[in-house]
């Protein structure tokens, strides 16, 4: 076969209608052809127009959820929680601004920490809040309700890699099936949708997240009630924010 | 948004996802006519995005191109797996479609998709159905060439008439299809 033999043949590849062993043929030519591999990929961005031919359909919710869950496990091993802060670098990084400031914002941590303990008796969870919050250019935000009487509260530390933790306390619980979530929001951009939690018992919570890159620092952290499996946009009045 | 995702951003997938479900789904369903399967197809088509993101090269295709080929060749591999072809009473099997919101389609405008219908409109059925059958269906010419009771040749001339048709029906319309 010569090359436009070869050439006549892509539009049925970009359809993938080929006949196995006209497509292995091809499949050899292409390796060899950048003309052909061109041609090929216009024909499929013609194929690809096929497919909106097809009635749009709205998969379940839990198809998302789903499918992030198990990034976050493929993600896992990446984020190590539990690596103690990096004293040394902030020590012999003393004299530095930044170092100055960490240790301003430490101390300052430090009470809030007291406080934290005081109301989740978690050393675990408020161990790991400590860690982030001393890591250099980490943050807290506060978050609270609208109404000045709402007794809930919620603290969120990020660092510049965008690991989070949210610290939450006096949440009422959520009716069955209902749990709350976090949201990121950047300027008029719709909110980006965080993970989701449910409250103990007593009212308190603690939620590992990992800030969108573009999030970080982002103007508004919000908490939300949504559906137990999370929610892509919104779809109750914000709970808890920061202001 | 694919270079965010192959440097392992998780949010980047998400709107990923939220952009393009109603579209991928929709073909999916149309494909498989079987909810849990196409959801199914759905979850592996987007975890294969996130593993494969770097691999997607912009010289050659927009990524709406990449996302509907990998779709849609990964829902017709379950299709030949599940040896669905003769799927019973196609109409009454078709399952309801729930309603999707404004935001999911906003990505893919009724006009991009009147565009596509008015240009398999007006194609002839001979050249339309070859292509419908090798697209949705997943049939090869050979079998598309059985099904239909017409020389293999033939069908191979109608469908490469079919696509070259369908390419100039939508020229000059075609930067819609970037996304």
């Amino acid at each position: 076969m010569v090359h436009d033999d070869y050439k006549e043949m892509i539009p049925a590849r970009a359809l993938s209608a080929l006949d196995a062993a006209e497509e292995r043929a091809l499949n050899e030519h292409l390796e060899n052809c950048p003309e052909c591999r061109k041609e090929l990929a216009d024909w499929q961005a013609t194929a690809a127009s096929l497919s909106l031919a097809s009635d749009p359909a709205e998969p379940s919710p839990e198809v998302r959820e789903r499918i992030l869950s198990e990034v976050r496990k493929d993600r896992a091993p990446e984020v190590i929680p539990f690596t103690p802060a990096p004293r040394r670098n902030l020590w012999t990084s003393f004299g530095s601004l930044g170092a100055i400031a960490a240790v301003v914002l430490f101390a300052a941590l430090s009470i809030g920490l007291a406080v934290l303990w005081r109301q989740n008796q978690r050393l675990k969870s408020a161990d790991e809040f400590v860690q982030l919050v001393n890591t250099p250019g980490a943050q807290v935000r506060e978050l609270r309700g609208n109404d000045p009487g709402q007794s809930a509260t919620a603290k969120l530390a990020y660092d510049r890699n965008g690991r989070a933790i949210l610290m939450a306390s006096k949440l009422p619980n959520v009716p069955q099936g209902k749990a709350y979530q976090l949201w990121f929001i950047v300027g008029d951009k719709p909110p980006v949708p965080g993970k989701t939690f449910v409250p103990d018992s007593t009212g308190n919570a603690v939620l590992n997240d990992e800030l969108p890159r573009d999030a970080v620092d982002a103007d508004v952290y919000a908490i939300t009630v949504e559906p137990a499996g999370g929610s892509s946009a919104p779809t109750s009045p914000i709970y808890l924010r920061t202001f | 948004m694919l270079k965010a995702i192959a440097a392992r951003d998780e949010a980047a997938l998400a709107q990923l996802y939220d952009r393009y479900r109603v579209i991928l789904f929709g073909l999916l369903m149309r494909i498989l006519n079987n909810r849990e399967e196409a959801e199914d197809v759905l979850q592996e088509v987007f975890l294969q995005v996130w593993r494969k993101a770097q691999d997607f090269d912009e010289n050659r295709g927009r990524p709406f191109t990449w996302l509907v080929t990998l779709a849609r060749s990964r829902g017709i591999d379950r299709l030949r797996t599940l040896a669905a072809r003769e799927r019973v009473a196609e109409a009454a099997a078709r399952e309801a479609v729930e309603e999707f919101s404004d935001a999911a389609t906003d990505a893919f405008k009724s006009e991009q998709r009147g565009l596509v219908n008015k240009a398999l409109a007006q194609l002839p059925d001979e050249q339309k159905r070859p292509l419908m059958l090798a697209y949705f269906d997943g049939l090869t010419q050979s079998e598309i060439a059985t099904r239909l009771g017409a020389p293999l040749g033939t069908v191979k001339t109608r469908m490469r008439s079919g696509l070259m048709n369908l390419r100039e029906q939508l020229a000059g319309k075609g930067e819609s299809f970037g996304f």
